[in-house]
């Protein structure tokens, strides 16, 4: 006999999920069902058009990571078409992806993640907002996430051709080079970048690190889980977010495979449970033992922590001795010259990701003064006699490893379409994630607001995409919590209005 | 200092009626294109995202799907006061549009005097397509007849 608790739908986060934990008889919670409304029929969608359409349909699956799918998408098409771009046009699309990068996990931090650690975990959602942020650290940072974004939106409006949804990713390039006056903008851009990720993780430092109770709580258990990791690194095995191999490390830190991403279908296997049409992606090699962690477990994660913990170290100055700092701080040893043991509180994902936010500004500006960089040579025209008709392309997108498989006929018209977005990557450690909470709450006197926010916290350290994961769609809806059953009775509920 | 008009058409064009939102503020711009300057703005979210689009605009009107459980096609306009949200302008990865028009106040951005916001009663959107239901399909003009009325009583104002 079980009794089932639901939450639903979740504040805050992409699209309209709702969670349900199963308890047993003792009380203890038995597992966790995270169900999610799907959009239907995006394959057959895409079936029957041509590829080269694909970077500008994928890129409106959802409007919060286009620049991922529209990189992406160009990539595949780069092996559909078999043309290998320029390495100016490789260098421009990065730059457009660093600018991405920046402001989306800016974003995260100053309106997501930093909430709960800047005002307090248990603050009502009134005050725990981007909003209580400003009124605490002080109101001009307000002014600084707004002009972070805008001067970043600006590199990627004519970099990519278009504001908000890029189309100037082309099979073999990208369709426009840039001016020295745009290269000296993306410069100052990039500088500027560097510095707002330098305050960011100064403001984690003064308070989250040096808040004994915070600090406690990044490094508590409440959300550890011990897998394995994903991301992708260059030829120096350091993170990289455009291009490179995928690497697993296994939880304790002992690579476990590294593979280019055309071959994802060996590594990874997509497991259906009867509870969920969210399918769960695990490592074929290890297998598949439900939601559990440790190295027998197939469950991976592809995070901004788990690409550190993957890293050997990262690839610019700052970001590195940043990086090292956030492993000695846990207390982690080091594995090689350059990489530690991996951190699994999953807290410090938010940490990872400042990391993150300060690599990819000193990446742009890094790639903006290559001598090269405003050549006109961008593109590699295809060569028909090249044509493929496969294409596998990957980044990483802000919230995991997004890979687009495309197949079409001699024609260039797609067959097949198959993606493995971010969020789906850890669809399985966020339902650990959410059961772990549940499983400390569950026991406790908290009030409502805690217990909601709890089981919150558990998902926003991943800053879920369910708009991507289901290819479903935002809206905000109050929360609701429910306690069940095993029959489905009511015995007790949590409302939280919208 | 603002200036100038925006119409920002929000959602989804690939999600069947999700895209009504902007294939409305398009057809209000291409009706009034000899008479009157605007600019179409897409967006599929909201938040800050949507205070960024308004930015620098003396007046703003935004038009979405919405799921308030109405009949399918029904047009409804609300003014920010009592505004709580449509379908696309919150964002899950940021915020609400009030908290984001409140955080561009303090920031200091030129937020427009006047904001309408448009939303009509979405059937199917969890569908990829590019085609409205019918009931969608048949609010469309007069979505566009209702807007353009009221950018007209707009600039008799100024």
């Amino acid at each position: 006999m079980t009794t089932r608790i639901t939450i639903d739908p979740i504040t805050r986060l992409e699209g309209h999920g709702r969670i349900d934990i199963f308890l047993n008889d003792q009380g203890g919670v038995e597992n966790t069902c995270f169900q999610i409304p799907e959009l239907r029929g995006f394959e057959q969608f895409c079936v029957g058009r041509m590829a080269e359409e694909m970077p500008v349909i994928t890129n409106r699956i959802c409007g919060v990571c286009p620049e991922a799918h529209h990189i992406a998408a160009t990539k595949a098409l780069d092996a559909v078409f078999g043309a290998e771009p320029t390495p100016v046009a490789k260098k421009l699309r990065e730059i457009l992806y660093m600018a991405f990068f920046v402001t989306d996990h800016t974003t995260h931090f100053y309106a997501l993640g930093g909430p709960d650690f800047i005002i307090g975990p248990d603050a009502p959602p009134s005050e725990r907002n981007i909003l209580g942020v400003a009124r605490k650290v002080g109101l001009e940072v307000a002014g600084e996430v707004i002009a972070c974004r805008k001067r970043n939106h600006e590199i990627i409006t004519f970099l990519g051709g278009k504001s908000i949804h890029p189309v100037a990713g082309v099979p073999g390039g990208w369709s426009r080079p840039i001016t020295a006056v745009e290269r000296d903008q993306i410069q100052d851009t990039a500088r500027k970048n560097i510095e707002f990720a330098r305050f960011s993780l100064g403001l984690f430092e003064k308070i989250v690190l040096k808040n004994p109770l915070y600090l406690e709580m990044v490094t508590s258990d409440t959300y550890l889980h011990r897998t394995y990791s994903m991301g992708t690194v260059d030829t120096d095995n350091r993170t990289n977010f455009y291009d490179g191999m995928i690497r697993v490390v296994d939880p304790d830190g002992t690579e476990f495979v590294k593979y280019h991403p055309s071959e994802y279908r060996e590594h990874i296997a997509e497991r259906v449970e009867p509870w969920s049409y969210l399918k769960f992606p695990y490592l074929k090699k290890v297998g598949w033992q439900g939601l559990t962690d440790g190295i027998d477990s197939g469950v991976y994660t592809a995070t901004p922590l788990s690409r550190l913990n993957v890293s050997e170290g990262m690839a610019t100055p700052l970001a590195n001795a940043e990086y090292q700092r956030m492993y000695e701080t846990f207390g982690c040893k080091r594995i090689t010259t350059a990489r530690y043991e991996p951190i699994h509180h999953r807290l410090a994902t938010h940490w990872a990701r400042l990391i993150e936010l300060l690599y990819a500004s000193e990446r742009m500006l890094e790639l903006a003064l290559e001598p090269d960089i405003t050549s006109p040579e961008t593109r590699t025209i295809p060569d028909p006699s090249c044509f493929t008709g496969v294409g596998i392309g990957s980044v990483e997108a802000p919230r995991g490893t997004l890979t687009h498989h495309y197949e079409t006929d001699a024609r260039g018209v797609l067959t097949r379409v198959n993606m493995i977005v971010g969020t789906t990557n850890n669809y399985a450690p966020i339902s650990m994630s959410i059961k772990r909470a549940a499983e400390k709450l569950i026991t406790s006197n908290a009030p409502e607001e805690t217990i909601l926010n709890r089981i919150e916290m558990a998902f926003r350290l991943y800053d879920p995409c369910l708009s991507c994961a289901t290819h479903f769609l935002p809206g905000k809806m109050p929360l609701t919590v429910s306690f069940r059953d095993s029959g489905g009775g009511l015995l007790r509920e949590l409302r939280r209005k919208g | 200092m603002t200036a100038g008009t925006v119409i920002i058409g929000m959602g989804n064009p690939l999600l069947s009626d999700d895209g009504v939102g902007i294939a409305v503020a398009h057809a209000v711009a291409e009706r009034l294109q000899r008479t009157m300057k605007l600019t179409v703005t897409e967006l599929h979210t909201g938040g800050i995202r949507l205070m960024e689009a308004m930015a620098g605009f003396k007046r703003a009107v935004v038009v979405d799907a919405m799921l308030s459980g109405a009949a399918p096609g029904t047009l409804l306009q609300f003014d920010p006061a009592d505004f709580v949200t449509t379908k696309n302008t919150f964002s899950s990865h940021d915020t609400d549009f009030a908290t984001a028009y409140d955080l561009g106040r303090m920031a200091g951005v030129s937020l427009p005097e006047q904001v309408s916001f448009w939303g009509i009663e979405a059937r199917e959107f969890d569908l990829f397509g590019e085609q409205f239901t019918d009931e969608v399909a048949a609010a469309v003009p007069g979505a566009v007849d209702r807007i353009i009325a009221q950018l007209v009583a707009w600039e008799g104002e100024a």
